[in-house]
């Protein structure tokens, strides 16, 4: 019906509007994507660097960048599921790809992400580390994560309209998953007999591969193995994603 | 051109409606609380090109569920739709409107979903806002417009988009008198231009004066389709 280049245009003013109403009557706006993740960190550094300490180097770069990935992902999931809550009422009226809602939520999350990343740069030129080219790879990352987490936006999404609980439930497994990976603490301090489970979870393995690219120290995440199996999972994420979302989502004007 | 062969539509209607999963699980136990309600029933419509066809019925009777399916917001539960060409939708009262935009914002929005890009909307704002009258409102936002600025406003931009095909549900009753009369110039203009109207509306008077064929919708099924006056007589003769 639209015209391909259309959707293009037409996620974007969803994504941008969406950003409208969302700041709308908030003095800080914008700033407070930026600020939320900042603040955890603030919090999170005085405890742990102040009450109890880590053995780890660079702890502030390795803490905030563990921040602001984990932070993405759990953005993108969850707003996803209040975008199409929200845009109901259009859903309802007219006819266009659905998915397109949940691509536009990852826009502004992904916007915030980039914006997180170069107050990590700030941090990073003054914490006197230093950049090698390698650290390039860090987009092969985001980008494995960016797929992993539109595919789990989706098969959230494809569900909520019919399992209101999935937005509950999901919030959950973000608080659950934000202690079950090593955000604010070393992989060291854990017995090794756990170590495979924690890195079941492949944004663990996003995080840490991150991590060993721009502030080391280890390579054991930036081998080719540990990336293979980043992508399967995130690919066949993003494919069940993507199926069940095109199967369920023609009821949506029904359920939402 | 449109044809909807044995279409029919069919929605659960649950004695009480389980939105969780607590509540699922619940009521797997229970016996089934829902019946199956037809909104429609084996539809077969044909609309040519060029057509203005009027849609009547009283409440209830499957005339927006039969628009929403052409439009392809429902799926029909059975039955096949076929539609060659564009299609825009002006469905209800706010028509997807976002109350927290600014009139501008959402012709915008609204332009995009119907399928313009930002330069086809560009072009055609001044046009909008000027048939829609709302040239001191369009910085104001949406939620704070009457509701017939705001059907003015989608009817304008859903008459901009110049698709082959347009829907119409019952809405220019909100309307003042001015808006109407503008309403239906355009409509002689559509019908000149060989553009496709389906029109559901309750004012029998329009129908009659616009409408090149009319279905009669009863309980989900179409009892008779013909010439207005026929159809009009027919349906009128029910009412006592």
């Amino acid at each position: 019906m639209l015209q391909r280049q259309n959707y293009i245009y037409l996620t974007l003013i969803i994504a941008i509007t969406d950003f409208k109403i969302k700041y709308d009557n908030s003095i800080l706006g914008y700033f407070w994507s930026l600020l939320k993740p900042l603040l955890m960190f603030g919090t999170l550094y005085l405890v742990f660097s102040v009450f109890v300490r880590w053995n780890v180097e660079n702890y502030r770069l390795y803490l905030l960048l563990g921040i602001i990935l984990w932070n993405f992902l759990s953005e993108v999931t969850l707003n996803s599921m209040v975008l199409l809550q929200s845009k109901a009422s259009i859903l309802k009226k007219v006819y266009f790809p659905r998915w397109i809602v949940v691509i536009a939520s990852s826009l502004t999350s992904l916007l915030s992400l980039l914006l997180n990343m170069i107050v990590f740069f700030i941090f990073f030129i003054f914490s006197g580390a230093h950049f090698k080219v390698s650290g390039l790879y860090l987009f092969v990352y985001l980008a494995e994560l960016y797929v992993l987490v539109l595919g789990l936006a989706l098969l959230l999404c494809s569900l909520f309209p019919k399992f209101r609980d999935i937005h509950h439930i999901w919030e959950v497994f973000v608080q659950l998953g934000f202690w079950a990976t090593p955000i604010i603490y070393p992989i060291s301090i854990v017995p090794a007999k756990y170590h495979k489970l924690i890195f079941l979870n492949p944004a663990a393995r996003i995080i840490q591969g991150c991590r060993e690219v721009l502030i080391g120290p280890g390579s054991e995440f930036l081998s080719l193995t540990n990336h293979i199996i980043i992508i399967t999972f995130a690919a066949s994420l993003f494919v069940a994603g993507l199926l069940m979302f095109n199967k369920l989502s023609r009821s949506f004007a029904e359920d939402l | 051109m449109i044809i909807l062969e044995q279409v029919s539509k069919m929605f659960r209607l649950p004695h009480d409606k389980k939105w969780t999963l607590r509540q699922r699980f619940v009521g797997i136990l229970q016996k089934k609380t829902y019946e199956d309600f037809y909104a429609l029933r084996d539809i077969n419509l044909k609309v040519n090109q060029g057509e203005f066809l009027g849609i009547i019925g009283k409440n209830g009777s499957g005339k927006s569920t039969l628009l929403k399916l052409i439009a392809k917001v429902l799926e029909p539960t059975s039955g096949k739709i076929t539609v060659n060409g564009n299609v825009s939708p002006f469905l209800e009262l706010g028509i997807g409107f976002q109350g927290d935009l600014t009139v501008r914002d959402n012709i915008f929005l609204y332009g995009a979903l119907l399928g313009l890009s930002r330069d086809e909307i560009r072009n055609r704002y001044d046009w909008i806002i000027d048939f829609s009258g709302l040239e001191r409102f369009v910085d104001a936002k949406l939620k704070n417009l009457s509701s017939g600025m705001q059907v003015r406003l989608g009817f304008s931009i859903t008459v901009s988009v110049e698709s082959p095909i347009l829907l119409v549900d019952e809405v220019l009753a909100v309307g003042d008198i001015d808006f109407q009369h503008k309403c239906y110039d355009c409509f002689e203009s559509f019908k000149k231009n060989g553009r496709t109207i389906v029109f559901v509306s309750h004012d029998l008077n329009a129908v009659e004066k616009f409408c090149d064929r009319v279905v009669l919708l009863e309980e989900g099924k179409a009892i008779t389709e013909g010439c207005p006056l026929d159809v009009l007589t027919l349906y009128k003769s029910q009412e006592k």
